[in-house]
């Protein structure tokens, strides 16, 4: 039993190094730990049920042993600040007013794609919608948004240049060609492309424009029609 | 909280003594076995050995191996009673030289079943 007690102690911590490591994308909704044991306890209840040649007492035991663990790292959650930090992780302010935090997004193993559907999917549409967006320690997503941010979404704002790339399939949704938007790059001071974290465009030629590790800019390219 | 301290308190003590007294039955019945083997190892070796001899190590490792079935994996025990069956066989036809290696196979069995269920970091891993 001892032994059983030991080896599911290192698989659960083992899989608790590799839940925080792997970042806020793999969590959704729960603690690492949290889901370190849904992870692990139907198995540990499946396998002496189903293999009679297992003791029952080893299921028990393994069982008993996640629950320890668990009350353990609540206690720990509850009474030890810099502890829970290591165990759960904290929430990450990936967008602020300055912009994307690309640091933030890269700690958490996600990228400014990731971001624009988590802002789609909490009802914002344009990344100057907002003053803040977070990812909670469990993988939630939140953001703050600016007073009259309905005014800032009028059209669907498409990603043009991600993380120094264009993306061709947008490109083509906005009729313009790759020398366009280099010679918009261009008059905003930027020469080289790989610098730009991000560029999205919306169909009244509204520009959301943040280089790596500088504040984002707002501007038009006042295009004489909305293209969508 | 003491809740929580309370439970994490009873659990930890209630493994910890699951654990011990494992450890403990295992070891113990194990020794047991193994002086019977090699008490009937001694009698094989004399050509002294009866079928009689043969079957109350038989009894005892029956009487054993119910409660064993608690604490270790099935397969492990049916390895024993197969050598065992073997062994007794051979005794009652008094073929001594092949009721030897059987008997000889079973008290390495009865060495190493305990130890491959203890703390040891090669059981761990």
């Amino acid at each position: 039993m001892g032994l059983i007690f030991i080896r599911t102690v290192i698989i659960f911590i083992g899989l608790l190094i590799i839940m925080r490591l792997m970042g806020k994308r793999q969590i959704g909704e729960m603690q690492p730990y949290e889901l370190v044991i849904t992870l692990i306890i139907s198995e540990l209840a499946c396998i002496p049920m189903a293999d009679n040649s297992i003791p029952l007492l080893f299921g028990i035991v393994s069982i008993l042993t996640v629950f320890l663990l668990h009350q353990i790292v609540c206690l720990i959650d509850l009474n030890f600040i810099s502890a829970k930090k290591v165990v759960s992780g904290t929430a990450s302010v990936v967008l602020n007013k300055n912009g994307i935090d690309d640091t933030q997004l890269k700690k958490n193993n996600l990228d400014v794609s990731d971001l624009i559907e988590s802002l789609r999917n909490a009802g914002y549409f344009s990344l100057d919608a907002v003053d803040y967006a977070l990812y909670e320690a469990e993988g939630t997503f939140s953001a703050l948004p600016k007073k009259d941010y309905q005014n800032l979404q009028t059209s669907l704002p498409v990603v043009i240049i991600d993380e120094g790339r264009f993306d061709v399939h947008n490109l083509k949704e906005t009729a313009k060609d790759k020398t366009y938007f280099l010679n918009v790059l261009k008059e905003q001071g930027c020469a080289n492309i790989k610098k730009v974290l991000v560029m999205t465009v919306d169909g009244n030629g509204k520009v959301y424009l943040q280089m790596k590790n500088q504040k984002y800019k707002v501007f038009n390219l006042h295009w004489k029609e909305q293209l969508w | 909280m003491i809740r929580t301290i309370i439970s994490i308190a009873i659990t930890f003590a209630l493994i910890a003594t699951l654990s011990a007294y494992e450890m403990w039955y295992v070891h113990t019945t194990f020794d047991l076995f193994r002086e019977a083997l090699v008490s009937l190892r001694e009698k094989a070796e004399k050509e002294t050995a009866t079928v009689e001899d043969g079957r109350a190590v038989q009894l005892f490792w029956d009487k054993k191996k119910e409660s064993l079935h608690v604490w270790l994996p099935h397969t492990a025990l049916q390895e024993v009673d197969y050598q065992l069956d073997e062994a007794v066989g051979f005794i009652y036809t008094q073929s001594y030289d092949d009721a030897i290696p059987k008997i000889e196979v079973l008290i390495g069995l009865s060495e190493h079943i305990p130890m491959s269920y203890t703390f040891g970091i090669q059981n761990i891993f």
